[in-house]
């Protein structure tokens, strides 16, 4: 009921100021009558006006805050977000320094390892030619000493041989015998 | 034992079929028959493809009888070629003669001197072998000068080595350190 009077004095207002102008200019004296018509008129104004649009500004400006305010929130979000990374860039960088550190460490560590590896390899190397060689030189030695004595040995049997095909006698044959006998006899007895 | 097992079964059957006193002389025909028969050309004739089974009996037997062998012999001989065992004559008589060896108490020992010995000293070494064996030895002399002096004898499968040859062989391998 009260939206509709006011609605209709806006109407009234609006599209017949003719009224208006008149009073005002009836008024023009400084009629009381025409401040007060202007006062209602205003309070009326104002009234509509709050009574309308005052509701949707309010909700207009609360949804606003809270806008601002997720944005806000949001913002702060981010900015922490944003400066953990930073602090985590700033632990990796740092971390990172600390295993090339490490790193530099265990190549210098494994480089002293393999140097110490590849010099003992080189000792037992050594250790082991040099062993090898005396053994094959005391082999050769003992192979050229056989081979000696095998030679001499060869030439001394067919000398021996010579000797005996040339100086045999019936009386060596007989002895031989003997001896022959002697170990037939020897066979026999076991 | 020497021979295939073909062989002793032959000698062995041929054996026991002699009487105490035959042994020895079928032994010995046995061994003609053999030589005859391994003798290059007839060896040669008798395992001849072209010549047919009865044949090759025929002829066997007119070897048989052409060496006067006694009957028991001849029949055997054709035995034999009937069974296609003429190869194995050979053996069969080598088994032959170590079963009557076996049985009469013998034993065959080959002895090699180094020069051409005297009867006593074979006689000698028959006897010292014969002590050993404690069998008669029944001797095979040889004579080889390649083992300078001494004698070498071999009796049942073993050798008594008194050669000078042997000696001198030690002795060198002595000398070279490899013994």
């Amino acid at each position: 009921m009260k939206r509709g009077i006011a609605a209709a004095a806006l109407v009234a207002a609006a599209f017949f100021p003719s009224a208006a102008m008149a009073a005002e200019e009836a008024e023009s004296h400084g009629s009381w009558l025409m401040l007060a018509f202007f006062a209602i008129n205003f309070a009326i104004f104002a009234f509509v006006l709050a009574y309308f649009a005052g509701p949707l500004l309010r909700k207009y400006f609360a949804d606003r805050a809270i806008l601002i305010h997720q944005n806000l929130a949001k913002s702060q979000e981010a900015l922490a977000e944003a400066q953990a990374l930073a602090r985590g860039a700033a632990a990796r960088a740092a971390g990172l320094e600390q295993e090339v550190a490490k790193l530099k460490q265990e190549l210098e560590a494994e480089t002293d390892f393999q140097l110490g590896r590849i010099r003992e390899l080189a000792a037992s190397n050594t250790e082991r030619i040099r062993r090898d060689t005396a053994i094959t030189a005391a082999a050769m030695v003992d192979a050229a000493q056989r081979n000696v004595r095998g030679h001499l040995a060869a030439v001394a049997a067919r000398l021996a041989r010579d000797l005996i095909s040339s100086h045999f006698l019936d009386a060596d044959q007989s002895r031989l015998l003997d001896g022959f006998m002697d170990r037939l006899g020897q066979e026999a007895r076991r | 034992m020497k021979g295939s097992r073909v062989a002793q079964r032959y000698a062995r059957a041929l054996i026991e079929l002699a009487e105490r006193g035959q042994v020895e002389q079928w032994g010995a025909e046995l061994e003609r028959l053999a030589a005859m028969v391994e003798s290059p050309e007839l060896k040669e004739r008798l395992s001849s493809p072209e010549l047919s089974e009865a044949s090759r009996q025929e002829a066997i037997a007119k070897i048989a009888e052409r060496l006067e062998l006694s009957f028991p012999l001849r029949s055997f001989a054709v035995v034999i070629a009937r069974h296609k065992r003429i190869a194995e004559i050979g053996a069969i008589a080598e088994a032959y003669s170590d079963l009557v060896d076996q049985m009469l108490g013998r034993e065959r020992a080959t002895l090699t001197f180094a020069i051409q010995p005297s009867d006593e000293e074979a006689a000698r070494v028959v006897a010292g072998l014969a002590a050993i064996a404690r069998k008669q030895i029944i001797p095979t002399i040889k004579v080889d000068k390649e083992l300078l002096g001494g004698i070498v004898a071999e009796l049942g499968g073993k050798t008594y080595d008194g050669s000078l040859a042997t000696r001198l062989a030690e002795a060198q391998l002595k000398l070279a350190g490899q013994a």
